[in-house]
């Protein structure tokens, strides 16, 4: 298994994580060494039916890992005065502060 | 009858002891704030609390009013949490006086306490080693006898492991025995707060009080406190387990040695021991590896500069503080973790790592309960495959770091209470060994422990 300094990037950006040019070399040479650590379990036989064990009260248990339709009668941008990329767009805390002042 | 002026006196004392070995960087409280808390817990605690005026210093991955609240991370530098742990309040309740918080892996990553924000903690009795992770500082503590017991929390072995490296006694409940309301949450489905205490009785006690149902944790079971068990005359009636893939060729002579005595000494009290098999141990460590990661990329999202500790500022937009703010709060091994678990979560990679773990995770439990439904009531392994190693050893190979909880994994993966003890020393550096018990039968964990404390010569050389 073998990650390469693209892939280490793209989860970065997925993990909102900023990661140093200077550090590629090393972080992906240790990802690599961990999941090539970790592929072991891939041979193990375990059958499909094998349910996930979840320790805890039989009250509490993982919810099925889905994509659901958005549970808003209208979307949230309709909610504020501005919205972009998913973030309701507010004035900065200290544009009030300059005004109190 | 409980003396409030024994308290104030017993409070003083505390704080003298854990300035004193200020030298080994095990307490992240300064000593000014240190010795005035004390002194007003001491002046608060009702006299009528079981552990009235005992000093138990608080691993700093668990909130505390008074102290900050800093998992040894940069991310929360200065956190003040508002609100009380369950745990913590349950101690103060019991009249119990928090010694401060102790130095840890940051966010409870790593099994050494070099991955602190705030410096490595050293080993009490040899500085050029290192006291296990990632409660080190609480065991640290413990063992150069500033405290009689201490909070950690565990995910993988970080009670147990830094007990066995120090020499101290470390018991991770069976998942649900203890509230995690207040523990900064790193791998939900296996954190656990557990106690670190110099004898059996001292960390059972505390044990006991922090244990029982919480309104606070829908994961914590609906049960009364545990009862403390009565020292056992004996052993007889117990069926001990030695499962063999605890003790494979490589393991370390002396600590193969030390459990040896205990084994026979085991015999000796009364206990039927019988080989057993748990096939699918080898297994845990990149199980474990897969399921802790990916949990904390997740619980570790809320780190964002937005909502707690210092902001890294400067950036043009939202995305670019939550970026910089993690990339400069985060030390390498958590972001190693956080990269990682996003991998094994990612799209394409989710039945691979993620679902065959949570598969893998199953088949240990299963081995568990095959043990146990075959007449086992206990299983005895060591609890590290070597003393506490060098300092530095291990930082630059993170599987080495890993496999030094190759034994203490299994239990938290599969949910069940664990224990470890002295149980002799190589060169001077304590070994320990571990027992692990059904799920919700600490009692029986530590009958046994104070059976094998009782006579196994914990300080002798194996």
């Amino acid at each position: 298994m073998s990650v390469t300094h693209d892939e280490v990037r793209h989860i970065a950006r997925l993990a909102e994580l900023d990661v140093a040019e200077e550090t590629l070399e090393v972080l992906a040479a240790e990802m690599s060494s961990i999941l090539a650590y970790i592929a072991q379990i891939s041979g193990v036989p375990a059958s499909e039916g094998v349910k996930p064990f979840v320790p805890g009260p039989d009250a509490v248990r993982f919810r099925a890992d889905e994509v659901k339709p958005w549970p808003l009668a209208f979307g949230p941008e309709r909610l504020a005065p501005a919205f972009k990329d998913g973030f309701f767009l507010v004035p900065k805390l200290g544009a009030f502060e300059d005004a109190d002042a | 009858m409980n003396d409030p002026s024994q308290a104030l006196a017993d409070a003083k004392a505390a704080a003298d002891r854990i300035v004193k070995a200020k030298r080994l960087n095990a307490s992240l409280t300064p000593a000014k704030e240190l010795r005035k808390s004390l002194l007003a817990a001491a002046a608060a605690a009702h006299p009528s609390g079981v552990l009235y005026g005992m000093a138990v210093a608080v691993k700093d991955t668990i909130c505390t009013l008074e102290f900050t609240t800093t998992c040894g991370s940069k991310i929360l530098e200065g956190y003040r949490s508002p609100y009380d742990a369950t745990a913590v309040a349950k101690l103060r309740a019991a009249g119990a006086l928090i010694a401060g918080k102790t130095n840890c892996d940051e966010v409870a990553m790593g099994s050494s306490t070099e991955h602190s924000a705030f410096g490595r903690t050293l080993h009490p009795f040899d500085r050029t080693r290192v006291p296990g992770g990632s409660s080190g500082g609480s065991a640290a503590l413990v063992a150069a006898g500033a405290v009689p017991a201490a909070l950690g929390s565990e995910t993988g072995g970080s009670v147990r492991q830094p007990a066995s490296f120090c020499g101290v006694v470390g018991i991770k409940p069976t998942y649900g025995r203890v509230s995690r309301s207040g523990l900064v949450a790193f791998g939900s489905s296996l954190d656990q707060i557990g106690v670190l205490g110099r004898s059996v009785h001292d960390a059972a006690r505390v044990l006991s009080v922090i244990s029982g149902r919480d309104a606070r944790d829908a994961t914590c079971e609906d049960r009364d406190s545990l009862r403390l068990p009565t020292v056992p005359e004996s052993l007889q009636g117990f069926v001990i387990g030695i499962p063999k893939e605890y003790f494979p060729a490589d393991l370390d002579p002396a600590v193969r040695r030390a459990c040896d005595r205990v084994i026979r000494l085991l015999k000796e009290q009364g206990a039927a021991v019988r080989e057993v098999s748990l096939p699918h141990t080898a297994y845990a460590v990149p199980t474990y590896y897969v399921v802790a990661p990916a949990e904390a990329s997740s619980n570790l999202a809320r780190y964002d500069g937005a909502r707690y500790g210092p902001r890294f500022d400067g950036a043009t937009d939202v995305r670019a503080l939550y970026r910089a703010t993690r990339g400069a709060g985060f030390g390498a091994e958590v972001r190693r973790r956080i990269l990682l678990g996003t991998y094994v979560l990612s799209s394409g990679y989710y039945d691979a790592y993620y679902r065959k773990a949570q598969q893998m995770r199953a088949l240990i439990a299963q081995d568990f309960r095959n043990a146990f439904d075959r007449g086992v009531d206990l299983l005895f392994t060591p609890t590290t495959p070597t003393p506490a190693f060098k300092a530095g050893e291990k930082l630059a190979d993170p599987v080495a770091m890993y496999l030094s909880d190759c034994f203490t994994v299994t239990a938290n993966l599969a949910g069940l209470p664990a224990l470890s003890l002295p149980i002799g020393r190589c060169k001077g550096l304590p070994i320990g060994g571990q027992l692990i018990g059904q799920a919700f039968l600490e009692d029986e964990l530590i009958e046994a422990a104070y059976a094998i404390e009782r006579v196994v010569p914990a300080v002798e050389e194996a």
